[in-house]
């Protein structure tokens, strides 16, 4: 990694009176992707990026780049200097912020063995599944992926604040003729990964889903499974429950704050510093993030602000920045939907007839004020009758609102799951009456 | 930059890789945004790395690095050597790349001003002159305009002795209004969504784009979608055209013949696709007014460039040929698999820490013989006009899609009667195409930018365009709502 320190301390002597902030981020990251029971691509990316804002008397520029050697720096920060001089000015704007205490983050985000692991170590992984898949009849496609980032906000005003983790994914869809499954787990420490267990899920799924039969699109009861549930937490947190859109009107829980609008079963707290989908301990401009409750027993409680957004609605930021300045506003990154008291077998136990989703693909928001979605079910599609799964079936389009199937919670399992992509989240299975299923595909 | 290029080929050569690249990369990106009369983004931002590629025993490695030194391109190849030595052992046949002359060139795209020298400040002027303009009435909640700029170097090198130099530039800008009323919003932009207009060109196209000149309409139109009725629900026929038709060409045609998807080397992540090899020559994906080509010659396409990042030297050729599917996407790795004696040349990095790999070419439906678009509106008894991409999602084969606009206009007996708010429409694949009964001529066909495309793991993104004009589809399924 580099001397970030080092380097902030650079690039603020280069700045001289003006004010400034720097974003870094230093990664060492590896990914070995299989398909069709071989490795069909190996990679690994070593890499910087340094993000320089600087501002002064009202005025805003932002320069970047990933050299960190003399002479490139000191271009980008002379270049960044001229070009902040002929920007207009700007009642209100917010410079980088002076320091605040940050907390430490969760020790367990970051452990020394998964950064170094080896090719030979993911190549291992993938033969070992890819022997199962042969033995079985089935194509394994998926992929074994390792790294350690650093990320360091400080700016000339005092801040420094600097988090490090590693991580570790097994993603595996396995596939045996027709029939698709698929598992995954991530974790800050590869040792943590049940690779056996992952791989155990995503063929038995597969072997269940041989034989897919349609049903017609109509409303359905589902039993998603927490990574079909996080896609759509994913869509409520980031067109409703960040400061922007909800200044703007565009949220579900606009002018709606103390309003029970989702199902009392349903408690949604943002939360990077303790909780199972923790993170960085500060946003990016260094300020510390505070855990917030967004939804408390259905009831829409807060959303999340950073400093530009807290001062318009009059409140304090709860440090969600993004690189400022920005359009979209702040961002939950870190949200966690609490347990229920139910389970995945006591869900399909429980019901007469049902959909039982493992996944959604290629969702998209339609309607940002209702959260409508659509997208399709993948890997794994399952017909529930009488409290057994007895078939497997086609897969699915759906075009519902997420308030609406939110508001129509029947169970939440008592088992979450952790997964990283667009922040962290970590949220349970759910049982949904009502969900609309609007056409069908062919396979 | 060559020079560093060497080193890497010296380590390749002698680990006897059977085939082995250096990509070195230097981007330039200048993103600038306005939103309700602030600075809404900007960053100016210039990267410089490389990414080494080697076939060795059959099996890849590649790995990357931001930092360019000698030492560090020697490192870096080593890892891509190790990395291939353990791919080596898991695979059940080793890969065997397509043939190609090496080349000696330097290509660069064409442009009459250069985004880069255009001061900030003036950008910033017209963005801030578009957002003006569409603030005028209050209901607009959110105004934003946005221009974006990059410029890629890069150099080439191939173990095989190709030596290939080019600097490719895009531009692109769009403006947008948001109008919120209780529970309505909806949003207007210019002249498209996503990012708005890119094309593979100079300042001219801010220029020729106008923002400020558009922004008003665009801001009174959002307003006006607030009070004007829902799309109807049934089947009735599409016209479609802009970067509405631009994505259904990108994702229903354009994702379904990438090769390596077809093979189901994508499978885990963004699907695999119908159109398998099977079909090819055979399959009917659309009417036969349907011809869709792929170009890599394309001038102003984004992914026109004079060669790919496997070397392979630009290309055109038919994806769909009267209606029938009639080639693919390919890379060098497999196009032997469906028995091509060379890659058409479809296979990009997404700047210089990601490993190439088979991407959509620019891709044009042809112009057809309707006429103008209102030639086609007066040919049309009851249909929807749908503009603008809103949202977008099809299916792991790229069979089942739902699209929704920004705004639609009911046609009846020949005449556009009214605007309606939240158009969305549904199908399968081959059935949409197949009931394309009538094209524009050439004097609608214009070229559309998508230059946020995803795909890959590692995430990688790649730019492209989709030139056509406008079409009609019959008995679609317009209008799909949540329950």
């Amino acid at each position: 990694m580099t001397d970030q320190k080092k380097l902030c301390a650079e690039i603020f002597r280069l700045a001289g009176r003006v004010r400034a902030e720097v974003i870094m981020e230093s990664s060492e990251s590896a990914l070995t992707r299989f398909a069709d029971n071989v490795i069909s691509q190996n990679v690994a990316e070593t890499s910087t990026r340094v993000s320089i804002r600087f501002t002064d008397k009202g005025r805003v520029f932002r320069t970047s780049l990933n050299q960190t050697g003399g002479a490139a720096l000191a271009d980008a920060v002379r270049r960044g200097l001229a070009a902040l001089k002929l920007q207009k000015k700007e009642k209100g704007l917010l410079s980088p912020p002076a320091p605040r205490p940050v907390g430490p983050a969760a020790a367990r985000l970051y452990a020394p063995g998964t950064a170094s692991l080896e090719p030979s170590f993911r190549a291992e992984k993938a033969a070992d599944l890819a022997r199962l898949c042969r033995a079985r009849g089935m194509k394994c496609y998926g992929t074994v992926e390792n790294g350690a980032s650093r990320l360091t906000v400080a700016n000339n005003s005092g801040v420094f604040a600097s988090h490090r983790e590693t991580w570790a994914l097994y993603s595996v869809t396995a596939r045996k003729g027709e029939g698709y499954g698929w598992a995954e787990q991530y974790s800050p420490d590869a040792s943590k990964i049940d690779y056996a267990g992952v791989n155990a899920r995503a063929m038995e799924k597969a072997a269940a889903s041989v034989r897919p039969v349609p049903v017609p699109p109509g409303k359905y009861t589902v039993i998603l499974e927490p990574a079909a549930v996080g896609d759509m937490l994913l869509f409520l947190g980031y067109s409703g429950l960040g400061g922007r859109a909800w200044l703007d009107g565009r949220s579900f829980a606009s002018g709606a704050l103390g309003k029970r609008l989702l199902h009392p079963s349903i408690t949604v707290t943002d939360d990077a510093l303790a909780g199972p989908a923790a993170g960085a301990p500060f946003d990016l401009e260094g300020m510390p993030r505070k855990r917030v409750v967004l939804i408390d027993k259905g009831v829409a409680r807060a959303v999340v602000h950073d400093r530009r957004t807290a001062a318009e609605a009059g409140v304090p930021s709860t440090g969600h920045s993004l690189p400022q300045p920005n359009s979209c506003g702040p961002m939950p990154l870190n949200l966690e939907m609490a347990p229920g008291d139910s389970s995945l077998e006591e869900m399909i136990r429980s019901t007469r007839r049902g959909i039982l989703v493992t996944t959604f693909h290629y969702t998209n928001l339609l309607r940002p004020k209702t959260v409508e979605m659509t997208g399709m079910t993948r890997n794994g599609t399952f017909l529930v009758e009488n409290g057994r799964v007895t078939k497997a079936l086609r897969n699915l389009r759906f075009t519902q609102s997420v308030v609406e199937a939110f508001g129509n919670v029947e169970a939440l399992s008592r088992e979450r799951e952790l997964m990283n992509g667009w922040g962290r989240m970590c949220v349970p299975a759910m049982k949904i009456r009502d969900f609309n299923f609007s056409s069908a595909t062919g396979f | 930059m060559f020079g560093f290029c060497e080193e890497a080929m010296d380590v390749l050569s002698s680990r006897r890789a059977d085939f082995g690249d250096i990509r070195i990369v230097r981007n330039r990106t200048q993103a600038l945004g306005v939103r309700n009369g602030g600075t809404g983004n900007v960053d100016d931002s210039e990267t410089l790395g490389f990414g080494v590629r080697v076939l060795l025993g059959g099996a890849w490695g590649f790995a990357s690095s931001g930092l360019l030194t000698r030492a560090e391109v020697r490192r870096v190849s080593l890892l891509a050597v190790k990395i291939a030595r353990a791919s080596a052992t898991l695979m059940e046949r080793r890969v065997k790349l397509a043939p190609e002359p090496a080349w000696r060139d330097l290509w660069q795209t064409p442009f009459i001003k250069d985004p880069f020298t255009v001061p900030v400040e003036k950008k910033f002027r017209t963005l801030f002159e578009a957002d003006r303009l569409m603030r005028r009435d209050r209901r607009i909640k959110s105004a934003a305009a946005s221009m974006r700029f990059v410029r890629e170097h890069q150099w080439h090198a191939t173990t095989e002795g190709s030596r290939i130099e080019q600097v490719l530039l895009s531009s692109g800008a769009d403006c947008r209004a948001t109008a919120v009323d209780g529970a309505q919003v909806q949003e207007r932009g210019y002249p498209c969504s996503h990012g708005g207009q890119t094309l593979a060109m100079g300042y001219e196209l801010i220029d020729q784009l106008d923002l400020p000149g558009h922004a008003e309409k665009t801001a009174a139109e959002a307003v006006a979608l607030l009070k004007a009725p829902d799309c109807p629900s049934g089947e009735m026929d599409l016209i479609t055209y802009g970067n509405q038709l631009a994505l259904q060409i990108h994702e229903s045609v354009g994702h379904a013949s990438e090769l390596d998807r077809v093979l189901g080397y994508e499978e885990s992540y963004a699907g695999s696709s119908f159109a398998t090899t099977e079909k090819l020559g055979k399959f009917r994906y659309g009417s036969p007014i349907v011809n869709l080509v792929a170009d890599a010659t394309l001038p102003g396409g984004l992914a026109t460039a004079g060669y790919d990042d496997d070397g392979v030297k630009a290309q055109r050729w038919h994806i769909v040929k009267d209606g029938i599917l009639s080639g693919y996407m390919t890379n060098r790795e497999f196009a032997p698999r469906i028995g091509l004696g060379r890659s058409q040349g479809s296979c990009r990095a997404d700047g210089f820490a990601n490993i190439p790999i088979t991407r959509i070419c620019n891709l044009s439906l042809m112009p057809g013989s309707a006429g103008s678009m209102d030639d086609l509106v007066r040919s049309t008894k009851r249909g929807i006009i749908m503009e603008n991409n809103k949202s977008w999602s099809i299916d792991q084969r790229r069979l089942n899609f739902q699209f929704g606009c920004e705004i639609g206009w009911l046609v009846e007996n020949g005449k556009v009667k009214k605007m309606v708010r939240n158009p969305t429409y549904q199908g399968i694949t081959p059935r949409f195409w197949g009931s394309c009964d009538a094209i524009c001529g050439p004097g609608e066909w214009r070229l559309w930018g998508v230059a946020n495309c995803g795909k890959g793991q590692p995430g990688q993104t790649a730019m492209m365009c989709h030139a056509s004009s406008p079409a009609r589809f019959r008995g679609v399924k317009v209008g799909v709502k949540a329950g």
